[in-house]
């Protein structure tokens, strides 16, 4: 059984009676039945968890006249994403910040979480950062598909040249969709992963002081990942809502 | 006398690496020995002309701001963009080390 992280083991000692015949009657046995958590579900649910707390905070205690300290820090969060999304897809861009502001808190608290001793990053395994990655992917079809609907959003696929021009673009064109899936997947998992892997090996050379560096150069990079994960977000969805004027 | 202690000092230095000479005949008998030398390789490749592609943006950008330090914020925005699809793709390489190494 792979070691434990002790929040994993709390909810393995307390659910796994529950979770355990549940699954099995589904049909997703788990490998382990006394403990059908593995470490990182464990970890995206206090993910999760943590921010249905701050949200809910922030909920009850919204006003106009005197906002308090972090309804000025939501403000500032929803006024940045409505910014950006602003410039890159154009008018009517307020009805993606919702989803935008939680996919990126949900991917930046993830990977400020593997900063903490006894807690790693979600989204430092793989299968995280994917289903993020399609999340985004079935959000941005969806939208294009309700925008122009099917056939002429099927038609962005074969390019702007005749026939001749679509039976070349359009295989082109499905293979840099799927490209998409795959470069946010790996994008993300890699640089969480790595950051996590470079930590350890300079850690094992010199421990003191030099691996603070790294968790630096972690910090920096955990921001910088939610931020381009939303952002390519944004870029692929304006290129499925954009209208030709 | 400071060449002396120069020279010194550097050989003083590679016989720390002393355990290298240990390693006289040890022949790579299992079947898979070539894939972690592919692995170093092909990490260095990606990550050297990740390099280069990332130093030609920098300097590009910094070329704008200085020419233009109004559109700082643009050139800035256009900056962080190309450096993380290129570092992306160094990343590809390690993502296929880490599943096959």
């Amino acid at each position: 059984m792979p070691e434990q992280l002790w929040f994993t083991q709390f909810l393995n000692q307390h659910l796994a009676g529950v979770v355990t015949p549940l699954l099995q009657k589904i049909g997703f046995a788990p490998h382990y039945p006394e403990a059908p958590f593995s470490n990182f579900v464990a970890m995206e649910l206090l993910v999760f968890v943590l921010l249905i707390v701050f949200f809910i905070l922030v909920r009850a205690r919204l006003s106009v006249e005197s906002p308090n300290g972090l309804q000025h820090i939501v403000e500032t969060i929803e006024e940045f994403i409505n910014h950006q999304s602003e410039e890159i897809i154009g008018h009517h861009s307020e009805k993606f910040t919702p989803f935008l502001v939680a996919l990126g808190l949900f991917i930046l608290v993830s990977n400020l979480l593997g900063l903490i001793p006894g807690f790693e990053s979600p989204t430092a395994s793989p299968a995280v950062p994917l289903g993020c990655a399609i999340l985004s992917f079935f959000y941005y079809n969806m939208h294009g598909l309700r925008k122009h609907g099917a056939l002429k959003y099927a038609k962005h696929f074969l390019g702007p040249l005749g026939i001749v021009g679509a039976v070349i673009m359009l295989p082109i064109e499905i293979v840099s969709h799927l490209a998409r899936l795959l470069s946010l997947t790996v994008r993300l998992w890699a640089n969480m992963y790595a950051g996590d892997l470079v930590t350890m090996a300079f850690f094992s050379m010199v421990p003191i002081l030099l691996p603070v560096a790294f968790l630096g150069l972690h910090l920096a990079v955990a921001f910088l990942q939610a931020y381009i994960f939303v952002l390519m977000t944004m870029i692929y969805l304006s290129g499925a809502v954009a209208e030709e004027h | 006398m400071r060449k002396f202690l120069f020279l010194f000092m550097l050989v003083a230095i590679m016989m720390v690496a002393a355990p290298v000479y240990a390693q006289g005949t040890g022949s790579p008998a299992s079947v898979n020995w070539a894939t972690p030398i592919a692995a170093g390789i092909g990490m260095a490749i990606a990550s050297g002309l990740c390099g280069l592609g990332q130093g030609k943006a920098t300097a590009a950008a910094s070329e704008a701001i200085a020419r233009n330090p109004g559109a700082t914020a643009g050139i800035r925005f256009a900056l962080i963009l190309g450096l993380v699809l290129i570092e992306s793709l160094a990343l590809y390489t390690l993502a296929i080390i880490i599943i096959k190494v």
